[in-house]
């Protein structure tokens, strides 16, 4: 009898089908985007942070444990950027291709050259990311670097379709120079724009444009009215193109200034699929920069 | 003049000329310098477009961010956790002291009157190696440090499963494994204090967990313990391990920002404790049921919803070693509680009561009545100005004495965190 319970454990434990995708796994709805870009129909993604959650204020539900277990690729932003769940999903995902050092385990943030790195930080000065800016979604320099990444791994894990990962991502870079072509004659050159969270900053760089200030007194902490009467004499004097607020972050505050300074406020999508027309990264790019013209 | 004029305009001429010279060099040296920076954007380009040909390791190496963020090798993770409380009662300190939960437990309430410190506490993290991690809590508090928690954690096992060992919360239901600081009211709710005590079941032992990949979340674990929980088995109940835990959680999400989790814990051992009846050991086997169901609605993260609620069922059979009596005990609990939170505010509500469906104390084949149902309703504001400070205000109605005497406590709670970002839990 103990040889056939036995058996039959073995049959549980080893039933698992063999891989017909690659099963990847990305915390970030962008990275699901550019994964897709890359991996096409050949694998199979699960996003955790879903496009109308904030990334910095996701919780580590079972849901995104379960799909973590069966990643054969875990995909994030890194830059501490999901420092407040992601380490809980790894451990807790009792899955040994995803832990820190594997191929499994791809840290994007690793191949870009990250922004505003703080000489010293601590948190009286609110959410700083020690690490640097973690929002490098918007910025096209580093996409292609995290899209090259991707088609490495997949061509490591899946061998056999290395040249469709290798042919799908000259597709990418081939649109991506075009796209920048279109994206850079516009006039952002030279811009002002106050915004709610540190989130453009890439971009602002990359199209030389500007942030001249923050609702947020400090990263993470909601602004107080004082700190808002502030903001709106400060509006009224330098006259910044637009007070930007993303469809998570700021929409209120972004709103209620707009209306006492009569700057405009712009609503962007702060990941792919917070708005309908950001469907993918390019569209979610063409939003943005649109919202910015 | 036209001399002096044509002697400025040659002038002019010359400077012009010269001008134009040093704007060609400048125009030629930009070339250059274009030229060079393409080439070397080119070759990072390669750089970066080639880690193909060396391994993907190496070339994350270069920035050291692992799983707990920026951490370095010198030192481990650590973080620090103020836990204070302002208390309050209307009753004074030496009655709280003696109000135990009567047919259940002799201890009573150990908080002064003004000022309190819970713990300062330390906690500790990292991985070992690529098959470790390893966690430290030790709570610090005026008679001393103690080792509340360390244990090992499995990070490459296969097939799913993953081995905790070294003294560790059970996994036993839901409050548990949480560390009181994340709990949502400043107390441990009544039937786990009337079962294992003020800060549940924390264990020398071993835990093993299995998440199969069925399309649902289902995890299912098995414990081996020591068995010193000084309510449920006692002290020196039996030399050797002797306690044994399963328990198994399901998760499932109705939409993106709604999710329930449920599941069934069991936990049995000896038993050999003098806190049930007082200056008397009882000494026998006792079982702890538990039935777990929380669910959480989160549509932004300026809003959610939490309802949570444990039913727990002990059975306990043995002697008392005065008579060597049969004293048989089944009895049980539960708590039910909602948290609201509206950007940095939460208010919640809880109602935990005790005998709800069975209240057997049966000593010598007589079922000793020891009054009416022991209950308590709570009521709390919190404030968190960040995810690193809290200060809550809480209010108990507590009639679990079962005698006339209510005590209406207050407690102004402040909890603050330093250090290494810990994960927010579900």
């Amino acid at each position: 009898m103990k040889k056939y319970i036995a058996l039959f454990m073995m049959l549980f434990l080893f039933a698992t089908p063999a891989l017909a995708e690659v099963k990847v796994v990305a915390t970030l709805p962008w990275i699901g985007s550019i994964a897709k870009e890359i991996g096409k129909d050949k694998i199979n993604i699960t996003t955790l942070v879903k496009p109308m959650q904030d990334p910095h204020f996701a919780e580590a539900k079972p849901s995104m444990i379960l799909a973590a277990r069966k990643a054969d690729i875990l995909m994030y932003n890194g830059l501490d950027l999901e420092i407040g769940y992601l380490p809980r999903i790894i451990e807790s995902s009792n899955n040994p291709n995803i832990q820190p050092g594997k191929t499994g385990n791809l840290d994007c943030s690793q191949f870009i050259t990250p922004i505003e790195k703080p000489a010293s930080v601590d948190r009286s000065m609110g959410d700083v990311h020690p690490l640097g800016n973690p929002h490098y979604h918007f910025s096209p320099k580093n996409i292609l670097k995290v899209a090259e990444v991707m088609a490495n791994v997949f061509s490591d894990i899946d061998a056999g379709n290395a040249d469709f990962y290798r042919g799908n991502l000259q597709i990418f870079k081939d649109r991506l120079m075009e796209k920048q072509k279109q994206w850079s004659s516009k006039p952002l050159k030279g811009g002002k724009y106050v915004s709610y969270h540190k989130l453009l900053e890439y971009l602002a760089q990359e199209y030389g444009f500007q942030i001249q200030g923050y609702i947020e007194p400090k990263p993470g902490i909601p602004p107080s009215a004082g700190h808002l009467s502030e903001m709106i004499e400060n509006i009224k004097k330098t006259k910044p193109d637009a007070i930007l607020a993303t469809v998570v972050a700021g929409k209120k505050e972004a709103e209620a200034l707009s209306l006492k300074t009569g700057v405009r406020s712009v609503v962007l999508p702060q990941d792919v699929g917070a708005t309908e027309a950001s469907k993918d990264w390019f569209s979610l790019m063409d939003e943005v920069l649109k919202g910015l013209e | 003049m036209p001399s002096y004029g044509s002697d400025i305009e040659s002038r002019l001429k010359v400077l012009e000329e010269t001008l134009q010279l040093q704007q060609k060099t400048i125009e030629d040296q930009q070339k250059v310098i274009n030229e060079l920076k393409n080439e070397l954007s080119e070759s990072r380009k390669e750089v970066a477009a080639r880690p193909e040909e060396k391994p993907v390791e190496e070339a994350k190496s270069q920035k050291a961010t692992g799983l707990f963020g920026a951490s370095n090798l010198a030192n481990p993770n650590i973080s620090l956790i103020l836990d204070t409380f302002g208390y309050t009662s209307n009753l004074r300190e030496s009655e709280l002291k003696n109000r135990g939960i009567p047919g259940y437990t002799t201890e009573g309430i150990t908080n002064r009157k003004g000022f309190n410190l819970d713990s300062a506490e330390l906690f500790l993290f990292a991985p070992v190696d690529p098959y470790f991690n390893l966690y430290a809590t030790i709570p610090v508090t005026e008679n001393g440090a103690e080792v509340e928690e360390a244990y090992f954690l499995t990070t490459s096992l296969p097939y799913g499963f993953q081995l905790k060992g070294g003294k560790f919360k059970s996994g036993f239901g839901r409050i548990n494994s949480q560390h009181p600081h994340a709990w949502d009211f400043a107390d441990i709710p009544l039937p786990y204090r009337a079962f294992m005590g003020g800060e549940g079941i924390i264990e020398k032992g071993a835990q093993l967990t299995y998440l199969p990949r069925l399309p649902f979340y289902t995890i299912l674990g098995a414990e081996v313990l020591q068995g010193d929980n000084n309510v449920l088995f006692g002290p020196n109940a039996k030399s050797g391990p002797h306690a044994y835990a399963l328990f198994a959680k399901a998760s499932f999400d109705f939409s993106d920002n709604s999710t329930i989790l449920f599941g069934p814990s069991v936990m049995t051992g000896k038993t050999k404790t003098d806190s049930i009846v007082d200056d008397t050991e009882f000494s026998g086997d006792s079982t702890l049921y538990g039935l777990e169901f929380t669910y959480k609605w989160k549509p932004s993260k300026q809003q959610s919803l939490t309802v949570q609620s444990e039913y727990l069922y002990r059975s306990q059979h043995g002697t008392v070693a005065a008579t060597t009596e049969l004293l048989k005990r089944a009895q049980d609990g539960l708590y039910v509680q909602g948290i609201y939170q509206i950007d940095r505010w939460r208010l919640g509500a809880r109602y935990d009561v005790l005998d709800l469906f069975k209240d057997d104390y049966i000593l010598a084949g007589t079922n000793t009545d020891f009054g009416g149902k022991p209950w308590r309703a709570a009521g709390m504001l919190e404030f968190n100005p960040t995810e690193f400070s809290r200060i809550r205000l809480q209010y108990n109605h507590d009639k679990s004495a079962r005698d006339e005497k209510t005590n209406n406590e207050m407690l102004l709670q402040l909890i603050f965190g330093i250090g290494a970002h810990g994960a927010h839990p579900f």
